[in-house]
């Protein structure tokens, strides 16, 4: 898989976990990549659901970094 | 005709290129067939105690062809009496009243030697005065030029003493033998410079013979450091002048000096912050004529432009100069490859398939043609491709539209802090 493609896909991810509503919590920058917590607010009493993804392409990580300030933007609680 | 006229810090000549402190300006003969050439000013030969020079001195460094890339030089200040010096200085100022001459001086960091100077150089009516903090080689041994040059006290104590003596406008020249010039340059500026001047030469030794095992130059055998100087320092001094002229803590003007060898170099160190240039190298390598171009083709450059005044460029590229973290990481170009100029070398495929991203695909066409094309979506745009291609015209580097916004990496980092409470990295096990 391309470089290209893989950060496609990885755009995808975050795209689709932004859909549904999650937010970004927390950014953990590792040799690895970085780790992207995040979270979807229930409205009810329950833990709130949680997704992680690994991004590993220059440009996906770019792409979060973008949609994170936007969110901050937002003025939506962090 | 634009007005080419330049006012440094209150130094005035009738355009901004000076020859700078070095052979080209050692004596009264030399500057005066400069100014007849049309050079707008000089800065004389190192003024100082007369010292003794060894013999083989020079040395060029030639690239693929291209003679005096860099230059090389263990050559110190003058070896003429002051006397010699300041009668054939008050000439020149007589027969050419309106040029700028400005004295360097170099001496030991005493006070009283410092103010001695100063006061027998200004009785012959220069229009200013250069302190030589760069020298790296000869001086710096006995605890002057660089080796005053890079301890920011010793810049500003100097500088204090001068400008306690002077009358006219004092120019601090800086080494580029330092880490962060800007320190030695608020140090000029603390101690009360009207302006500061860079580079002085890069410490260097130009090579070594691979069959005698001298170094090159030597001198009987035996080779010393030496300063570095020519089209190779070219980037290095303009980075230097503008990392002074964007520090607010150095509001004074600047003099360019560096590899600069056409009127193109002095427009591109004028626009990056100096108010005028200063020329060695290529006047060794060219003559003294070689102004007459550079007159031409600033004239030209500004008539072109609609600038009336040369001064109107100073500065102009400064505010674009800024730290990394302040580029959009979202801003994309890409290579693309013009197939009817391009004379199919190869060698864009080679350096980025070897050295780069694997982005240039070589295909054949439905002829049976081959031809190199560029993958857009797997370029980042690194210049490689187009820097070494041999054609003008062959390889352009476009820009791509983004989807995503303008982004800096100062801004990313903002809004991580923001969201984890302190910048947080993890290391992995
Ligand atoms: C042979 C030689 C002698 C020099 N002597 C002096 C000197 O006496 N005083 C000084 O301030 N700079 C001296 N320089 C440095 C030049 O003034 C200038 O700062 C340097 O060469 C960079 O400019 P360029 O790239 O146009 O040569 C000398 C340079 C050369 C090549």
């Amino acid at each position: 898989m391309s470089e290209h493609q893989q950060y496609v896909l990885e755009r995808e991810q975050i795209d689709d976990l932004l859909q549904k509503g999650y937010k970004i919590k927390k950014v953990i920058e590792s040799l690895s990549g970085d780790i992207v917590q995040f979270e979807q607010d229930s409205n009810t009493e329950e833990e709130p659901t949680k997704e992680i993804l690994l991004i590993l392409t220059p440009n996906a990580r770019k792409y979060f970094s973008v949609k994170l300030i936007e969110q901050a933007q937002g003025n939506v609680q962090l | 005709m634009a007005d080419l006229r330049i006012n440094l810090a209150g130094i005035k000549s009738p355009n901004p290129f000076w020859l700078a402190s070095a052979p080209p300006t050692n004596s009264g003969y030399q500057v005066q067939r400069a100014f007849e050439a049309g050079w707008g000013g000089a800065v004389w030969k190192t003024l100082g105690d007369p010292i003794l020079n060894v013999s083989s001195r020079f040395a060029a460094v030639s690239f693929n062809g291209q003679r005096v890339a860099g230059f090389n030089n263990i050559e110190l200040i003058t070896d003429r009496p002051l006397e010699v010096n300041l009668k054939e200085i008050y000439e020149t100022k007589k027969r050419f009243p309106d040029h700028a001459i400005i004295a360097s001086l170099m001496v030991e960091p005493k006070q009283e030697k410092w103010h001695e100077i100063v006061k027998r150089v200004e009785d012959t009516g220069v229009d200013g005065l250069e302190l030589n903090f760069g020298c790296p080689h000869g001086m710096a041994e006995r605890g002057m030029g660089s080796a005053s040059g890079q301890v920011p006290e010793l810049v500003e104590r100097q500088t204090y003493w001068v400008k306690e003596a002077a009358k006219t406008p004092v120019i601090v020249k800086l080494t580029p033998n330092i880490t962060d010039i800007t320190s030695t340059a608020e140090a000029a500026v603390k101690g009360g410079a009207d302006a500061v001047s860079m580079i002085n030469t890069i410490n260097s030794l130009a090579g070594v013979d691979i069959d005698t095992w001298n170094t090159i130059p030597h001198v009987g055998g035996k080779g010393a450091h030496g300063g570095y100087c020519g089209p190779a320092v070219k980037p290095i001094a303009l980075h230097m002048v503008g990392e002074c002229a964007r520090n607010p803590r150095i509001p004074i003007p600047i003099s360019g000096i560096g590899g600069i060898s056409n009127w193109q170099n002095a427009v591109e160190f004028m626009l990056m912050g100096a108010t005028g240039v200063q020329v060695c190298t290529a006047a060794m390598h060219h003559g003294f004529r070689i102004v007459e171009d550079m007159i031409e083709g600033l004239n030209n450059y500004l008539d072109d432009k609609g600038i009336s005044s040369v001064m109107d460029i100073v500065g102009k590229s400064v505010p674009k100069y800024s730290d990394w973290g302040n580029l959009d990481l979202n801003y994309n170009i890409t290579a693309r490859i013009n197939q009817d100029v391009c004379i199919e070398c190869n060698k864009c495929y080679i350096a980025c398939e070897d050295t780069s991203h694997q982005c240039i695909d070589r295909l054949v066409d439905s002829n049976g043609v081959s031809f190199l094309k560029v993958r857009e979506e797997d370029c980042v745009g690194c210049n490689l491709c187009s820097i070494v291609c041999p054609v003008d015209g062959a390889i352009d580097m476009v820009e791509v539209p983004n989807d995503l916004p303008p982004m800096t990496w100062n801004e990313r980092q903002a809004a991580l802090g923001l969201l984890n409470g302190t910048a947080e990295k993890v290391v992995k096990s």
